[in-house]
Parts: structure tokens; C-alpha cells; sequence
């Protein structure tokens, strides 16, 4: 018998194959959760109930049939308001879609569709994906569940959240620049950004189109690899996305790990440096050859983000003007209109990218902005290659810290892209990179390691990942947002 | 270079309306960003070719057939104004 | 003050696809409003773009039409402007490396052929449509309103450099480039259902000038008549302006078709920031020489070479440029004549005058069904030949349009040949003037006209169809 408490997707799906419970059961049981956590985490923007018992229901028949069900059949997962799921709204936690309904299904939700999953409800974010600690919600923050005190980290904090307390077995989430290998990291669960084009992302409100990609967030790299299954390979209607084999790696005791250097110096709290070394050394216990590898542009990774997710995400927002959808302002033109629905439907954050991506653009200085950033970003994209002809895997911290309060990174916006420097290396490089818990700090914040691969060993990768885990056996959850009122 | 950026012509261009407080914290926001973004530009790079993709692929092509789209009631259904099938918005002067 | 101009043309032309450039909704000429619309050509949040692979095989093809050099990296840009038609407020254009660059078109202005060099040939998407309500005008409507049915339609945009040097030449080029995308098969190019747009660029250089003068943007011109007014109206206005020294502001003008003058628009000095940067959507496109060979496998026959190959079968270059650039229907029955009729110019006068001017008074604009090169040929040769006269001739095509018949058996069954024969003919001549002494005495004393009266009698004697002017001829020599 399976106990439904805290379960992992793979858990879930032995459950409901030997009927220990039922689908409903499960799904009841998940938005029981949902509504004891709510209240002091805020991480779903909206529930869907109904609709979820209404496919839990159909898959307990398909399980009745003849108790062949596919892996996701009848799992409960959330997916972050930044994705269009077709009748429902899609905020993308901003005020200009507060009144949106979704036409259409993205690719991720359909595929999701298909294999039965059952849509708990839409998570929050940071205002267009843009933010480290869902601080930048136009509909207020979601809280870490292991110190409501402390950011759950961002842009996919709600996606985070739910899977850290359990209201959702996973998450979809996207990442740009870390947005969901860091809040997975803040929050003790499991963040997996695939290769740049393995998943689709067409339906996934564009931040920054060169750099977006959707993934999984889950209890365990095993759940990740399940999720990604259902949602990665082609799709036509995305020009980005990778008709491209796979290509795979050690995944035992024989594969070569390195550290990268650059991400274990400065600007790296201490705990977190030794927290890593920790793992390391249990690495090479296990008779892993662990090296020192250099990747200089990672230096630079942060300036070059910042220019070339803006520029995109200029263009990518300017499509908000009140005209066809969202919010509008009135005005005596059309030009009025637009410039008034986008100065009240956009948030500081958004406002200060958008602006800053536009100047990049701008003529005369293009040049030294933009067009040097992409030449740049061709480095970080070959350093990586050099560096991957010696080691298979990189590890490196995913975050500088553990949460930070909040409140503590807003004083001047520099402080919080900061954050990003251990994650902004793979968004440029297309690469995958995990990011998987591996212990607690004096604080209760859980620390976290990140593993990084070369493009197309998406497989590999969580394979490793969970080879890894299994000997780190980080098994604990939050239990502070209990106490909360 | 930061310090020529004129922040209310950006603001035009984005399209956003800022009032005069905005315009001299934003001014000042990216002030900071961009004097730190400044070392990226003082980096000698060669030149190389640009690729759009990261992983470099180039692009397929899709075959000229027809698919569904959206209906007109879905297409028009989240339109703030409307009337007879159009969408409505105040005078665009060219 | 004598002013040289100089036109530099930018021409839009739709393609005809299936489907939209950048989505897969239909390309169609419809009424209703926003009714072939999806995510993505109504630029709504999480839409990608596409490239059309037809688009892009198509513009391939004009780019080696015009003798372009073709890109091997074909990318996209973004080109950024607030509009709302413009659903993304970017449309997704070429940039730095457009399809084609450096080609050229022959043309033909008033009776010379000529050269016009293309400076490039982009591939990019149409906007909405805006309807501009309550005032009529652009200035005094009270709200606008959108039709996204356009939006995404393929667009094929082709820039002229700035070297042609009047209006004729300016339509002319238009005439030339129309025709040669209808050929290729890429456009229908109704000019009235806005296929192909254009816009001219001019300015004016006064006799010492080296350099251009400053270019001013003329849009709306809706019909080739527009243009060619536009044209010479603009340069006159910045020819006067010239003269009194005052200063020719760099702007767009609209061409007021009711006030038959180009209008200041708002006047933006200077050109737009358009901020294009490559489109991060759509991976580079790797146009190999396989790809352009598919392309150009069985290439069509361009305009000019079809010029060129009337001028060498005996057609002045008039000619072959006007039945270059007639109806399809018009031109193929135009060859097939041809194989059927000796005399080409022959083919050439009865196809483009008597038919058409026939055709016309029927209100018929295609081509009549029995009508083919081999029974209109029969037709011409017998007149040709002088077997029947030319109204006869033009009786027997009237004939002809309604049914299919043999002209030469229904010539012969309604005894309409003419008798030819000269001996035949003189007996007959003979006979009439020994009647009529009197009148052959005058004629001889000058009374030429007198030679009709003789004519008819002869007719009247002849139980046959005689053929007046051969007729005539003879009397004409028996009466010298």
C-alpha cells in the first residue's frame, strides 16, 4: 500500500495502479492541501477544483477499464501563470492580463493534457518571469513554506512552493535566467532546465525568447524525468524547438565531474561554498574523478544577461498596448492609449527591463551594447565546449545564498540580479543544469548543489542527478509554514 | 556613456507614460545597471557570426497547408472594445 | 529652373500562399472581419512564428528573376514600432541580410529599353487593416477599427536604387515588375485589391548639383494613373521650391487623389529608431545550393526574354511589350497563333485590336472558349491571303467567338472566297469599261475617285466574292 502523505509523482502512479487510492482520492487529498497553505504561502493564483475532479474522475474509469494508465495519469500537477491553458486566465502575475482568457492550450499543456495529468491550478511568479523572489507579483508574494519570512525565491516561486508543501505532486515552471533552478533551490525541491529547443515554447509567455525554456519541478530527479518525457520533443509550431537526438553520459561512479571555479569564489556565501565542497567530497568517495575547471566569461555572465534578456523582452512586451486583450487606459488616440495602459499595467521591474532593453537597442548604440553581448554570449557558449571535452558533468552552487528575507535584495536592482550568477551560465549556453537539495542551514534553509551538462544529455543528466540523490538522501520538508496563522 | 541616455525618449519609444518622478528614479536605475554592464563593453571580441539559436541549428521550414485557427468569437473574445466584428480603438493618427 | 529628378521605387507584393508567412491561417480575400486569425498573427501572448517554406521558394524565385545575388544566410529581424495594426508592435522583416541584393529588371519607357537596378528584395509580413471612422480622414476620424485578416499575409518588398529619372519610367518599371511576378507565379497583383503597393521616393538635383537633393516619401497612390500625377506633380512642387530657394524638408506626403496634389503628413524629420535586432524566434536560414536549384528547375519565362523573342519572330519592341504585358489567355492564344499564321504581326493586329475591340463591345473578358490558334489562324490566313476580304474576315471572327467552326469551310459553303483570279477579274474589267467610255475618259483626265464607281460595277458583275482592293488595283492599271 502507497501513503498518500507527501508522495513523489512515481510513488503516485504505483499508487493508483494498485489501487491503494484512487485518482479522486489523491486529488482531494492534494487540494487539501492546498487549502490548509494557502492562506500563509499564496503560491497558486487560482484553483481548479472542478475541473480537476472532473479528470480524476476520468482517469479512476480508465483505471477501472483495464488498469493500464500512463505515468502522469492522474497526477496533480500546477502549472505557472505564464503558460496558456486554454478558458482560464493567464496573469503572468501582471496587472495588464489580469482580465485574459487564454484561447488556446500552450504545447506543454496539451502534451500534459494527453497523458492525463490533472491541473491543480495556475502558480505565482514574478511579474513576467522577471525577478528572483516572486517579490515582483502585481498580485502579492508567494512565501517560502520553510520561513513564510523568507523570499521562495523567483521567478517560478509558486511553482516551487506548492511542490516544497505538497499541493501539487510537480510543477511546470520556465527559466530564463534561473527562474526555476533557483526558487527549487530556496524552497529544498528538485529544479530541471532542459536544453535550449527540447522543450516547447510555444504558449509560454515570452520573456526573453533566446533564453526561456520550460521545466519540470519536483520532489525528485526521477519525477523530473517523468514530466519532461511527457512535455519535451518536437513541435512544429515552435521554430526554436530541436529535432535532434539525444546523446547520453556516464551516469555512474566512472563519469568526471569539474568544479567550476569562477562560481565557487567571490560573491559566494561561505556555508554554501562548504556545502558543496561536502558533496564533493562525497563524490570522490564514491571514486568520481573531480577536477577544477575555469570558465572566465562567467565573469561577465551577468552583464551579458542583462542586456540580451531586456533587448528580447522590449520587443517581446511590446505586444501589451490594450488593443486586442488585457488591460486598456483610455485615450484620445491610440498612442495615448497605449502609452497609458502600459504605464499602469506594467510593474517597476518590467518597466525598468523593458526600458533598459530598448536602450540597448537604440541606435548609435546597439553596438556596444547588444551586438557586444551576443558576441560575448558566443564565448560563454564555447568556453563551455572546451571545458566539456575533459569532464562530463559541472557542479557548481545554484544560488549564492539560501533565501534571503524579503525585503533584503530591493534597495537597488543590481543586488538582486546578483543572485543569478550561478544560473545565468547554462540560460546562455542553452545547456541543461539541475538543481537538486542536498541539506539544511543554521537557519532551516535548505542548501542546494547544481549539476550541469553538455547540450542534449537532458536524460543523462537526471539520471545522474538521481544517483546522486539517493546517496545524499535529503529527505526532510518544511514544517515552519504550519505554524504560521 | 550612461550618463547621454535620455530617458524620456526611451520611454516614447517604449511607449510608456512616465511621470516626472518615474523618469528620475528609472533614470537613475539604469544608470547603475549600466555602469556595471559598461565592463562587458570594454572588452575586446572578435568578430564572429551570429547565431540565433544557442546550439546553432538552422531553421526548418513549414510546409504552405492551411490549418484551424481560432474562431472569430475566440479571436475577438478578450478585445477590450469592439463593434461589428472589428476591434475598436481611438483614432491611430499615422 | 530645369531640375533632374531622381525616383528610387519601394514595391510591396503579396504572395500567393495557401497560408500566412509566419502561421498556418488562410491567405484569403474575404469580407468579414478578423475571421483567419490564431495566436500568432493576432500577436497574442505565447505565439511563435513560423517561415512559410512556398514564401520563401517564391521569393527565391524573384530574387533570381531580377538577377539577384542570393543570400546563403537568410535571418530575420525584428523591425519595432508602436502601430495598431501591427498586432506584435514588430513586424518580422529582413534586416542586414534580406533574400536578394544587386539585381535589375528591363524595362521599356517610351520605346527604349532600359535597366533597373534593385538595390535589395526582403522577405516580411503585412500588417491589419485600420479603417479609419467618423471623419472619413485620417485626421478627423473619431476611432478606428481593426481587421486582422491581413495580418501575416506574405509580403515580398523590392527597393529600386534611386535611378529612375521620370514618371513614364517610374510606370513603366511598376508595369514591368507586375507583370514578371504574375509570370513567376507568385502574385496575383491586382493592384486593386492591394496584391502589389508602391511607394516612390524623389528628389531633385538642379544642373551643377552633384549630389542627390533631399528624398521625400510619396504613398498612396492606388493605380499606375496616380503614380505617374504623383510623380510629376512632386516634382514640379520641388522644383518650384528649388527656384525660390526654399527648403525641401525630408518627409512622407500623401498623394490626394481628389486634390491631385501630394499633402505633408506629420512631419517626422529624420527616420524612425526601429531598433532591429534578429528575430531570437527563428533560427538562421541556410539557403543551399540544392534548395535554390529546386527552386529554379524549371524556371518560367521571364518578361523580357519573351520581349525579346516577339522583337526576333518580326514584332517591333512596342508591340512585344504590349502583348507581354496583356492577359495571360490573351498572350497564350498570341502563340499559338503564331505557329498557325505566317505573318506574325498579322496575328499580333487581329488578337490585340479586332478581338479585343470585339470582346469589349460583348462585355466578354476571357477568352472565348472555341477560340484557338489553330481555327482564328485558318481565319487570318484566308484574309492574309486574300481569299476573303477583311470584313469579311471580321464577320467570320464574330462568328467564330460564338462557335467553333472551320473559317475556311464556312467561307466556301457561304461563298464568301474571293475570286483572285486576275484573268477572271480582267475579263470582267474589260467588260465594265467598254460600258462606261465616258468615265474611263475622265479618270484618265484626273478624276481618280472615279476608279470606286468602276469598282462597284465590277463587284456587281462578278457572280463570285472579289477582293476590292486587287480589283481596284487592275482597273487602276487599265485605266492609266
Amino acid at each position: 500500500m502507497v501513503e498518500i502523505n507527501n508522495i513523489t509523482i512515481k510513488k503516485a502512479h504505483e499508487g493508483l495502479k494498485d489501487k491503494s487510492f484512487s485518482s479522486l482520492e489523491l486529488t482531494e487529498e492534494i487540494f487539501k492541501v492546498a487549502a490548509n497553505s494557502e492562506s500563509v504561502l499564496h503560491a497558486h493564483l487560482v484553483l481548479m477544483h472542478d475541473e480537476a475532479v472532473k479528470k480524476a474522475k476520468e482517469t479512476d474509469s480508465r483505471i477501472a477499464k483495464d488498469g493500464m494508465i500512463g505515468e502522469l495519469d492522474g497526477i496533480p500537477l500546477s502549472i505557472k501563470d505564464n503558460m496558456n491553458l486554454k478558458g482560464y486566465g493567464t496573469t503572468c502575475s501582471s496587472k495588464i492580463l489580469s482580465n485574459y482568457i487564454s484561447p488556446y492550450d500552450a504545447t506543454v499543456v496539451k502534451r500534459l493534457r494527453e497523458n492525463g495529468t490533472i491541473f491543480v491550478g495556475k502558480t505565482n511568479l514574478d511579474e513576467f518571469a522577471m525577478g528572483s523572489s516572486t517579490e515582483n507579483s502585481a498580485y502579492g508574494p508567494t512565501k517560502n513554506p520553510w520561513d513564510p519570512d523568507c523570499v521562495p525565491g523567483g521567478s517560478s516561486g509558486g511553482s516551487a512552493a506548492v511542490v516544497s508543501v505538497g499541493s501539487a505532486l510537480g510543477s511546470l515552471g520556465s527559466d530564463t535566467g534561473g527562474s526555476i533552478r533557483q526558487p527549487a533551490s530556496f524552497c529544498g525541491v528538485v529544479g530541471f532546465k532542459p536544453t535550449y529547443g527540447t522543450v516547447s515554447r510555444f504558449g509560454l509567455i515570452a520573456f526573453a525568447s533566446s533564453l526561456d525554456q520550460i521545466g519540470p519541478i519536483t520532489k525528485t530527479s526521477e519525477d523530473a524525468k517523468i514530466i519532461y518525457n511527457a512535455i519535451s520533443g518536437y513541435d512544429s509550431k515552435d521554430a526554436t524547438s530541436l529535432n535532434l537526438k539525444s546523446a547520453s553520459l556516464p551516469e555512474d561512479s566512472s563519469a568526471k565531474v569539474g568544479i567550476v571555479k569562477e562560481l565557487m569564489g567571490e560573491g559566494i556565501a561561505d556555508d554554501v561554498k562548504s556545502e558543496v565542497e561536502r558533496v564533493i567530497k562525497i563524490l570522490e568517495e564514491e571514486g568520481h574523478q573531480v577536477s577544477e575547471v575555469s570558465l572566465p566569461m562567467t565573469k561577465m555572465a551577468i552583464s551579458i544577461y542583462y542586456l540580451i534578456a531586456p533587448a528580447e523582452c522590449s520587443a517581446n512586451l511590446a505586444r501589451f498596448d490594450g488593443v486586442r486583450f488585457g488591460l486598456r487606459k483610455d485615450g484620445n488616440t491610440s498612442y495615448e492609449m497605449s502609452d497609458k495602459t502600459r504605464a499602469e499595467g506594467f510593474g517597476d521591474e518590467v518597466k525598468r527591463r523593458i526600458l533598459l532593453g530598448t536602450y540597448a537597442l537604440s541606435a548609435g548604440y546597439y553596438d556596444a551594447y547588444y551586438g557586444q553581448a551576443l558576441k560575448a554570449r558566443n564565448q560563454v557558449v564555447n568556453e563551455f565546449k572546451e571545458v566539456f571535452k575533459s569532464v562530463d558533468y559541472l557542479i557548481s552552487p545554484t544560488t549564492p545564498s539560501t533565501a534571503f528575507k524579503f525585503g533584503e535584495k530591493t534597495t537597488n536592482p543590481l543586488e538582486m540580479y546578483m543572485s543569478d550568477l550561478c544560473t545565468i551560465p547554462a540560460n546562455l549556453a542553452g545547456l541543461p543544469a539541475i538543481s537538486i537539495p542536498t541539506g539544511i542551514d543554521d537557519n532551516g534553509m535548505p542548501f542546494s548543489i547544481q549539476l550541469m551538462s553538455p547540450e542534449l544529455t537532458d536524460i543523462s543528466l537526471l539520471n545522474f542527478s538521481s544517483y546522486i540523490e539517493k546517496i545524499i538522501a535529503f529527505d526532510q520538508v518544511p514544517s515552519k509554514w504550519r505554524k504560521e496563522p | 556613456m550612461p550618463e547621454d541616455f535620455d530617458i524620456q525618449e526611451i520611454a516614447k519609444l517604449a511607449s510608456i507614460e512616465l511621470n516626472k518622478d518615474e523618469l528620475k528614479r528609472l533614470h537613475k536605475e539604469l544608470e547603475i545597471i549600466l555602469e556595471h554592464v559598461e565592463a562587458l563593453s570594454n572588452i575586446k571580441l572578435g568578430d564572429s557570426d551570429i547565431t540565433i539559436h544557442p546550439l546553432g541549428i538552422d531553421l526548418t521550414l513549414r510546409d504552405d497547408k492551411v490549418e484551424e485557427g481560432l474562431s472569430h468569437d475566440e479571436s475577438i473574445s478578450n478585445a477590450p472594445d469592439r463593434k461589428d466584428g472589428y476591434f475598436k480603438v481611438p483614432p491611430s493618427m499615422d | 529652373m530645369k531640375v533632374y529628378p531622381t525616383i528610387g521605387m519601394e514595391t510591396h507584393v503579396e504572395l500567393k500562399t495557401e497560408s500566412k508567412m509566419f502561421c498556418a491561417c488562410k491567405v484569403e480575400e474575404t469580407e468579414s472581419p478578423n475571421t483567419n486569425l490564431c495566436p500568432t498573427c493576432l500577436g497574442l501572448p505565447g505565439s511563435l512564428p513560423v517561415p512559410n517554406k512556398k514564401a520563401i521558394e517564391m521569393i527565391t524565385l524573384l530574387g533570381i528573376s531580377l538577377d539577384c545575388e542570393i543570400t546563403k544566410n537568410g535571418m530575420f529581424h525584428r523591425k519595432n514600432y508602436f502601430y495598431p495594426d501591427l498586432p506584435k508592435n514588430y513586424q518580422i522583416s529582413q534586416f542586414d541580410f534580406p533574400i536578394g541584393v544587386n539585381g535589375k529588371l528591363q524595362i521599356v519607357s517610351e520605346n527604349e529599353l532600359s535597366d533597373i537596378e534593385i538595390e535589395r528584395v526582403h522577405m516580411e509580413e503585412d500588417t491589419g487593416k485600420s479603417i479609419h471612422a467618423g471623419g472619413g480622414r485620417i485626421d478627423t476620424a473619431e476611432y478606428t477599427l481593426l481587421d486582422f485578416n491581413r495580418s501575416g499575409i506574405p509580403l515580398v518588398e523590392i527597393v529600386t536604387k534611386p535611378v529612375i529619372s521620370n514618371a513614364k519610367q517610374a510606370v513603366s518599371y511598376i508595369e514591368e515588375l507586375r507583370q514578371l511576378v504574375i509570370d513567376i507565379d507568385i502574385s496575383h497583383a491586382k493592384l486593386e485589391l492591394g496584391n502589389l503597393r508602391f511607394d516612390a521616393n524623389i528628389s531633385v538635383a538642379s544642373k551643377d548639383e552633384k549630389e542627390l537633393g533631399v528624398k521625400v516619401e510619396i504613398k498612396n497612390m492606388n493605380s499606375l494613373k496616380s503614380l505617374e500625377r504623383a510623380i510629376d506633380y512632386e516634382i514640379e512642387r520641388q522644383g518650384d521650391l528649388k527656384e525660390k530657394n526654399e527648403k525641401i524638408v525630408q518627409e512622407t506626403r500623401h498623394w490626394d487623389e481628389k486634390l491631385e496634389k501630394t499633402i505633408s503628413m506629420r512631419t517626422k524629420e529624420g527616420s524612425a529608431d526601429y531598433r532591429y535586432f534578429s528575430d531570437p524566434d527563428i533560427p538562421n536560414m541556410n539557403l543551399t545550393k540544392d534548395f535554390i536549384d529546386s527552386v529554379v528547375k524549371n524556371p518560367p519565362e521571364l518578361p523580357k526574354d519573351r520581349r525579346e523573342r516577339y522583337v526576333a519572330s518580326g514584332l517591333s519592341l512596342e508591340e512585344a511589350s504590349h502583348i507581354v504585358k496583356s492577359d495571360k489567355w490573351v498572350r497564350e492564344l498570341f502563340e499559338d497563333m503564331k505557329i498557325n499564321v505566317e505573318n506574325i504581326r498579322s496575328a499580333y493586329l487581329w488578337v490585340t485590336g479586332e478581338l479585343l475591340g470585339q470582346l469589349r463591345k460583348l462585355n466578354i473578358e476571357n477568352k472565348p472558349e472555341h477560340l484557338r490558334g489553330d481555327n482564328f489562324g485558318e481565319l487570318i490566313s484566308l484574309v492574309d491571303e486574300g481569299e476573303v476580304s477583311s470584313s469579311t474576315g471580321k464577320e467570320i471572327l464574330s462568328e467564330l467567338i460564338q462557335r467553333d467552326f472551320s473559317p475556311k469551310d464556312y467561307a466556301e459553303s457561304n461563298n464568301l472566297i474571293q475570286e483572285n483570279s486576275e484573268e477572271y477579274i480582267n475579263n470582267l474589267i474589260l467588260k465594265v469599261l467598254d460600258s462606261h467610255h465616258e468615265i474611263v475618259e475622265r479618270i484618265k483626265l484626273g478624276e481618280d475617285k472615279l476608279v470606286g464607281f468602276l469598282v462597284g460595277e465590277v463587284m456587281k458583275e462578278s457572280s463570285a466574292s472579289l477582293n476590292p482592293s486587287l480589283v481596284r488595283e487592275l482597273i487602276a492599271k487599265e485605266t492609266k
